[in-house]
C-alpha cells in the first residue's frame, strides 16, 4: 500500500532534504526526522522522509537467517 | 520588439505563406528533388520499396535531447529501417498553432535538416497548415517516407521463432521518462535524454553482420513491454523474458522507483526490439556494442513454445512470472 | 549439532510444516510478491492471502461519489495521487468524470497539491486523501502547510485509514500475517506485539525480494515450532517506537472515527478525520457535500476477496466483464489490488 523508495539525502536546507535515487533527485520533506544529514539514507513516502535507514538489506537478512 | 510569429495568414497560401515556405522551409530541405511543384518525382530504381507514416503530436514540443522535428524524422526513418528498407525519401506535414514562435519553428526546421542528413534521407514535398488558437497544442508533424527494401532481408513481426534470442538495442524508457519528467510537474530532476535517434545505421550495420534476422520493431509507445506482447501475438509463440539482463539507466530506475512505474513500458525513440536465431545473437550484440546509439544493446530473453502469445518473465529470484499486460493510461503509483 | 544453511528460498521450497495461510496485509508486498514470482515457489500447503492493504482497494464506492461531485459540480481542481482516478464510482470514475471536464492533477506528494492551490488562488483545490498510517503524515503536514499559508482554497477529502483495528478485524482470516513495512515504520512494533500475546502470529515485512524471501522463511519456521510469534524482518527501517514526530503529527491534526472499509464494512475507530482546528480544511464541510451512499456492482465479491473469504478466480465477474482495462470491483483497479495481480500476473491456477 505504501510505495517507499530508499534514497539518500544529498541537502538539507529549511526542513526540506534534497534527495538522489540512482541519479533522480527530488525535494522532500525532512520534518519528521531529526539530525538528518547528507550521507544519510531514509525510506520516503509521498514526499516525507519517513525514516533513517540502512541502504543495505543484506545485513538485516542475514542476521535473521542466523537465527534460524 | 514583438517576437515573430506563426499568424492565420501564413496559412492562407498567399504571398506570406511564400515566404514562410520560402525563408523556413526550403532554407532547410533545399535539395535537388524537394520540389515547388505539386508532387515530387523520384527516382527509386529496382526492386521494392517500403512506405510509412507517422503522426507526431508531443508536449513539450521541445525537451532533453530533442524536439517534435527530430521525432518526426526519426520515427518514420525509424520505421522504414525497421523492414530493412534504407530510407530514401520524406515527406512533411505541418499543422501549426497560430501565435507559435517563427525562431522555434526554424529550430525544429533546423533538427530535421540535421537528423534528415544523418540518416542520409532527403525531404522532398511538405504542406503547412496554419490552425486557430487553441486548435492544436503548438504544432503537430506527419512524416511519410518512402525506403529501398535491401536485397535477402525479410523482417516481420509474425517471424520470431522458438529459439530465437531477443535483443534489445540499447537501455529501456529513456524517452518516455524524459517526456514524463517534463510534462507532469512531479518535482523531480534527472539527468536523463531522450533516446531519440535515427536507426537506420543500427540496423545497416546488423544486416551487414548477418542477414538472418527475423523480426526488428521499434519499440516507441508503450515500451518494450507492449512490443513483445505484439510480436508473441503476431508470431503466435512465447516470450521467456530475463528481468536482469534489461539494459535500463539509472536515473530511470530512480524515476521509476518514485513513481511505482516499469521501465518496460516507456517509450522509445531510438531503441529497437531485435529477434534472430540463437546462433548469431552474440555476433549481433558485438557489432551494435559498437555503434553510436547501441553501446548498450543487451540479449533480454528468447522465443519459446511456451505459452504462444504471452511474454513470461524469469525474475531476478529464479522464479517465473507473466509480464502484465500493458493497456490504458501510466499513472504513477504512490500509495 | 550443523545448523540448517539452506537459503531462505530453499527454506521456502522445501517447507514440510503443517498447513498454513499468511496474509500480506499490504499491497505493495502483494504487488512485489506477484512481480518477482514467490507464489510459484510455494508449497502447496502454504496459502497466501491478499488483504485490505491497498487503500484504492477499500476506498468506498461513496468517497468516489464525493470526489466526483466536488470536481464537477463545485469545480474544484481534485489532486490525487495517480490510481484513483480509475476507480468505479457509482455513476462513474474520476478519469469518466474528466471527460465531461473535471480538472485533476495527479501528484507525487500532498505538499505539490499546496503548492498548487498557492499558485491558483481563485480555484478551489481538493486534494483526495487516502492511505494509512504511512502516508496520512503527509497530508498532515499539507493542511498544516496550508493554514500557515493562509491559504483558503486548500482542503482535504479525508478517507486517511489505520491498521490496529482492521488487524482485530482480520484477526480469524489468515494463520499469520505479513505486516506492512511503512506502516510500522510510522507506528513501531507495539500493534505486532499486542496480536502475538492474543495468539496471532505475524512478522514485519520490508519489500526487496531478498527481505520477502526472509520475512516468508521466518513466518515458515517460526509456525513450525507451534506458538504464537512476532518478529520484525525490517529492523532496517523498523524500530520498536516507531517515527514518533510523525505519530505527533497525526495526532495533532486528525483524530479517530469509525470507517467504512469497501468489502469489510465500517470497522470502529479505524478512520481518521480533522480535528476541529483543521475544520477549515475539510472538503465536507466547506462544501457542505451530503451523505452519500454509494453504489457497488452487486455481482461483485471484492469484499470476499479482500478477507481471504475467496480466491479473485471465484467471483463471477473476474477476468470477463471485470478485467483492468474495465474495472467493476476496486481490487482490480490498483495494480496492487488482489484481482489485478491475479489477473495480470496469472501464471497460478
Amino acid at each position: 500500500m505504501c510505495v517507499g523508495l530508499a534514497a539518500k539525502v544529498v541537502g538539507i536546507k529549511n526542513g526540506m532534504a534534497v534527495i538522489d535515487a540512482s541519479g533522480a533527485r527530488r525535494e522532500v520533506s525532512a520534518e519528521l526526522l531529526q539530525d538528518l544529514e547528507p550521507g544519510d539514507y531514509v525510506m520516503v513516502h509521498a514526499g516525507i522522509a519517513i525514516a533513517k535507514i540502512t541502504d543495505d538489506d543484506e545485513d538485516e537478512t542475514d542476521e535473521l537467517m542466523e537465527m534460524l | 520588439m514583438t517576437e515573430k510569429v506563426v499568424t492565420l495568414a501564413h496559412g492562407a497560401g498567399g504571398k506570406q505563406t511564400s515566404e514562410l515556405i520560402e525563408q523556413v522551409f526550403k532554407a532547410h530541405f533545399s535539395n535537388p528533388e524537394f520540389t515547388s511543384d505539386d508532387a515530387a518525382v523520384l527516382d527509386v530504381g529496382e526492386g521494392q520499396i517500403a512506405m510509412s507514416t507517422d503522426g507526431f503530436i508531443v508536449s513539450p514540443y521541445e525537451f532533453n535531447g530533442g524536439n517534435i522535428g527530430k521525432l518526426s524524422i526519426c520515427g518514420t526513418v525509424n520505421d522504414l529501417a525497421c523492414m530493412g528498407a534504407k530510407p530514401l525519401y520524406l515527406t512533411c506535414s505541418f499543422i501549426i498553432e497560430e501565435g507559435f514562435p517563427l525562431d522555434k519553428l526554424e529550430e525544429i526546421a533546423s533538427s530535421m535538416e540535421k537528423t534528415a542528413r544523418e540518416a542520409g534521407v532527403k525531404i522532398v514535398a511538405g504542406d503547412t497548415k496554419v490552425a486557430g488558437k487553441g486548435q492544436v497544442d503548438h504544432i503537430f508533424i506527419t512524416t511519410t517516407g518512402i525506403g529501398k527494401l535491401q536485397k535477402d532481408v525479410r523482417t516481420s513481426g509474425a517471424a520470431a521463432k522458438p529459439g530465437d534470442a531477443i535483443l534489445v538495442t540499447g537501455d529501456i524508457g529513456r524517452h518516455g521518462c524524459t517526456i514524463l519528467l517534463a510534462r507532469e510537474n512531479l518535482g523531480i530532476e534527472a539527468d536523463i535524454k531522450s533516446d531519440c535517434a535515427p536507426l537506420w545505421g543500427t540496423v545497416a550495420s546488423m544486416l551487414e553482420t548477418t542477414k538472418d534476422i527475423h523480426v526488428i520493431r521499434d519499440a516507441t509507445r508503450g515500451g518494450v513491454g507492449t512490443v513483445l506482447y505484439e510480436i508473441a501475438a503476431e508470431s503466435q509463440a512465447g516470450v521467456r523474458l530475463y528481468s536482469e539482463a534489461l539494459p535500463v539507466d539509472g536515473a530511470v530506475k530512480g524515476v521509476c522507483g518514485m513513481l511505482g512505474l516499469d521501465p518496460l513500458y516507456l517509450a522509445n525513440e531510438g531503441t529497437m526490439v531485435v529477434i534472430a536465431p540463437k546462433e548469431v545473437a552474440d555476433a549481433l550484440l558485438q557489432t551494435l556494442r559498437q555503434g553510436k546509439y547501441s553501446k548498450n544493446a543487451a540479449i533480454i530473453g528468447e522465443i519459446t513454445d511456451v505459452m504462444p502469445g504471452k511474454v513470461i518473465v524469469k525474475t531476478e529470484i529464479g522464479s517465473e512470472t507473466l509480464l502484465p499486460q500493458p493497456g490504458g493510461e501510466l499513472l504513477p503509483r504512490i500509495c | 549439532m550443523e545448523k540448517t544453511k539452506k537459503t531462505a528460498k530453499e527454506l521456502i521450497q522445501d517447507y514440510d510444516g503443517p498447513h498454513l495461510r499468511i496474509m500480506e496485509v499490504c499491497g505493495t508486498h502483494t504487488h512485489e510478491i506477484f512481480r518477482l514470482g514467490i507464489r510459484k515457489l510455494l508449497p502447496p500447503q502454504v496459502e497466501l492471502i491478499s488483504g485490505p492493504g491497498c487503500p484504492v482497494c477499500v476506498t468506498p464506492v461513496g468517497y468516489i461519489d464525493e470526489a466526483v461531485m466536488l470536481a464537477l459540480e463545485h469545480q474544484a481542481v481534485i489532486c490525487t495521487f495517480g490510481d484513483l482516478i480509475r476507480v468505479p464510482g457509482t455513476k462513474m470514475s474520476l478519469s469518466e468524470a474528466r471527460a465531461k471536464g473535471a480538472r485533476l492533477q495527479v501528484v507525487y506528494t500532498p505538499l505539490d497539491a499546496v503548492v498548487y492551490a498557492e499558485e491558483h488562488p481563485d480555484t478551489q483545490v481538493v486534494f483526495l486523501a487516502v492511505g494509512f498510517e504511512t502516508t496520512t503524515p503527509s497530508a498532515c503536514l499539507a493542511v498544516k502547510k496550508a493554514m500557515e499559508k493562509g491559504l483558503k482554497n486548500f482542503s482535504l477529502l479525508v478517507a486517511n485509514k489505520t491498521m490496529p483495528n482492521a488487524y482485530q478485524a482480520l484477526k480469524g482470516s489468515a494463520d499469520a500475517f505479513l505486516y506492512p513495512g511503512h506502516v510500522h515504520a510510522i507506528t513501531g512494533t507495539k500493534d505486532c506485539k499486542k496480536m502475538e500475546e492474543e495468539g496471532v502470529s505475524g512478522v514485519v515485512a520490508g519489500f526487496t525480494a531478498r527481505e520477502l524471501l526472509t520475512a516468508l522463511a521466518v513466518t515458515l519456521e517460526k509456525f513450525k515450532e507451534g506458538k504464537p510469534f512476532f518478529v520484525n524482518c525490517y529492523p532496517r527501517v523498523v524500530t520498536d517506537a516507531g517515527n514518533p514526530s510523525a505519530q505527533a503529527l497525526i495526532d495533532e491534526v486528525m483524530e479517530p472515527c469509525d470507517s467504512e472499509w469497501r468489502g469489510l464494512g465500517v470497522i470502529p475507530g479505524s478512520g481518521q478525520k480533522l480535528k476541529k482546528e483543521y475544520a477549515s480544511c475539510d472538503a465536507r464541510m466547506k462544501f457542505n457535500l451530503p451523505k452519500i451512499e454509494g453504489r457497488s456492482n452487486p455481482a461483485c465479491r471484492c469484499g470476499d476477496v479482500l478477507q481471504g473469504k475467496c480466491r479473485p478466480s471465484d467471483c463471477k465477474v473476474f477476468g470477463k466483464g471485470c478485467t483492468p482495462q474495465h474495472p467493476i470491483g476496486a481490487c482490480m483497479v490498483s495494480n496492487e489490488g488482489a484481482c489485478s495481480a491475479y489477473y495480470q500476473y496469472g501464471l497460478e491456477e
